[in-house]
């Protein structure tokens, strides 16, 4: 596999790109992002036609990796965006003979992405004023398309029952003994939907995953875990208390009230209660909780050693503690 | 004195974590700030005993295992005021050691079962 920042791998890049836009490439240059545990990401600069065009090359890093290929993404993606839902556009999805693995090229678009900033800073007052809207017309608008339009691209999916069992079977596996976790699991297992999936669920619609400008939302990112579900389940995991970044007033990402977002999300034409929000809300945190004792696993098993995920195995109490408030009260 | 205690030498290391953040960058420099927190957990659970207190506040249940044994049975009921009451008081225990600054701790602590 190629490396994006050399010689080569900036050719192949070239070409890859050339082959999205239908004209001649020059990559002037590439910059890494971040490094994720499962994907790596590169801001690329090229010319084109004497302009300077800037693009993000996206691609899985490790074999740990479990979300879609990227030809699978980067069709989910493209499809939401013709429903309306604000997305990056896709120009070119890697081919393995172009030596770059499994990788995708959008259009960088502007914008800020660290929720921590953009939920802290007033400069973004105006862009949270209007992001529960945003939020619930860009979930209404992916939600309302039907099962069929996603028939040709074998997405994973169930029932929420069927999600829960797996989930049980694998804090099973795990083999820890975590009273409100079991709490969690008893309290949803008569409460999660038995019927089979009515949409399109993004699968990580939270916060850390949104662009935003001073004006609002610019483009819904990191489509890799969409599975087909029931609506509710987007909209739960919207409110979990992990993506609030200590805004823990706000339940919708840590801008909005769960009022709003629902308000919003039938006024887009949306159909949902508010009850089944409060489920999926607390299946949402139990599986935030669920990822706080699989990272825990990778270091306690001696699989992944890593102060990062040994330390993330503690947040398990902050999970339980949030799990025990809902469960008690009702909201959080 | 004679020497440094367990918890005063956890303090060291802390502190020298710390310092050494502030020389790193990037990924070092958060896992230095990381494993200074953690430290501070170790420190917190020398001092305070979380699984004794979760032990005795899920006694009445037959300790850690038979609570979780039974709701995974279904021989406990999740919305039982006395059960939600137990696994809260375990809960804090737990959470006073890993985050006493997370906000859901004292608003769980605040607020009466019904």
């Amino acid at each position: 596999m190629l490396d994006p920042m050399g010689g080569d791998g900036m050719a192949a890049l070239g070409r890859l790109i050339g082959r999205g836009v239908g004209e001649a490439v020059v990559i002037r240059a590439v910059v890494p992002l971040s490094g994720g545990a499962s994907s790596a990401t590169y801001r690329v600069e090229a010319d084109i036609g004497c302009v300077l065009r800037q693009f993000i090359f996206q691609r899985t890093a490790s074999a740990e990796h479990s979300g879609l290929p990227r030809g699978v993404q980067a069709a989910v993606q493209q499809r939401a965006g013709a429903l309306g839902v604000p997305v990056a556009p896709v120009i070119a999805v890697a081919e393995p003979g172009d030596g770059l693995g499994d990788g995708a090229v959008t259009v960088l678009v502007a914008g800020e992405a660290l929720a921590q900033k953009w939920l802290r800073m007033p400069d973004y007052e105006t862009a949270r004023a209007g992001l529960t809207a945003q939020c619930a017309d860009a979930l209404a608008r992916l939600h309302a398309a039907p099962v069929s339009t996603w028939a040709d691209l074998s997405l994973a999916g169930g029932s929420g029952a069927e999600l829960l069992a797996g989930m049980f079977a694998r804090y099973l596996e795990l083999g820890v003994d975590v009273p409100a976790f079991d709490l969690a699991f008893a309290w949803l297992k008569p409460r999660m939907p038995t019927r089979p999936a009515t949409c399109l669920a993004h699968g990580d619609f939270r916060s850390g995953n949104f662009l935003v400008d001073v004006q609002g939302l610019r483009a819904v990112l990191d489509w890799e875990l969409a599975h087909l579900s029931v609506p509710a389940e987007d909209l739960g995991w919207l409110c979990v208390q992990a993506w609030r970044f200590g805004q823990w007033q706000l339940p919708v990402g840590g801008f909005g009230t769960r009022e709003a977002l629902f308000e919003a999300y039938r006024a887009a034409g949306g159909v949902v209660a508010l009850e089944d929000i409060h489920v999926w809300e607390v299946f949402g945190t139990l599986k935030w909780g669920m990822s706080c004792l699989q990272l825990a696993d990778d270091h306690v098993s001696g699989r992944v050693p890593s102060v990062e995920r040994a330390a993330i195995g503690r947040r398990v109490s902050e999970v339980a503690a949030d799990l025990t408030y809902l469960i008690a009260f009702g909201d959080l | 004195m004679s020497h440094p205690t367990a918890p005063q030498l956890l303090e060291a290391v802390r502190l020298f974590l710390l310092e050494a953040e502030g020389a790193l960058s990037g990924r070092l420099a958060f896992h230095a700030k990381v494993a200074a927190n953690t430290l501070a957990i170790v420190g917190r659970e020398l001092a305070l005993d979380p699984d004794g207190a979760q032990s005795a506040a899920l006694a009445p249940f037959g300790g850690v295992s038979a609570l979780c044994e039974g709701l995974r049975r279904g021989a406990l009921d999740p919305a039982d005021g006395a059960l939600l009451a137990a696994i809260r008081a375990a809960t804090l225990a737990r959470l006073a050691v890993d985050n006493p600054r997370y906000a859901t701790l004292r608003r769980l602590k605040d607020r009466e079962i019904p």
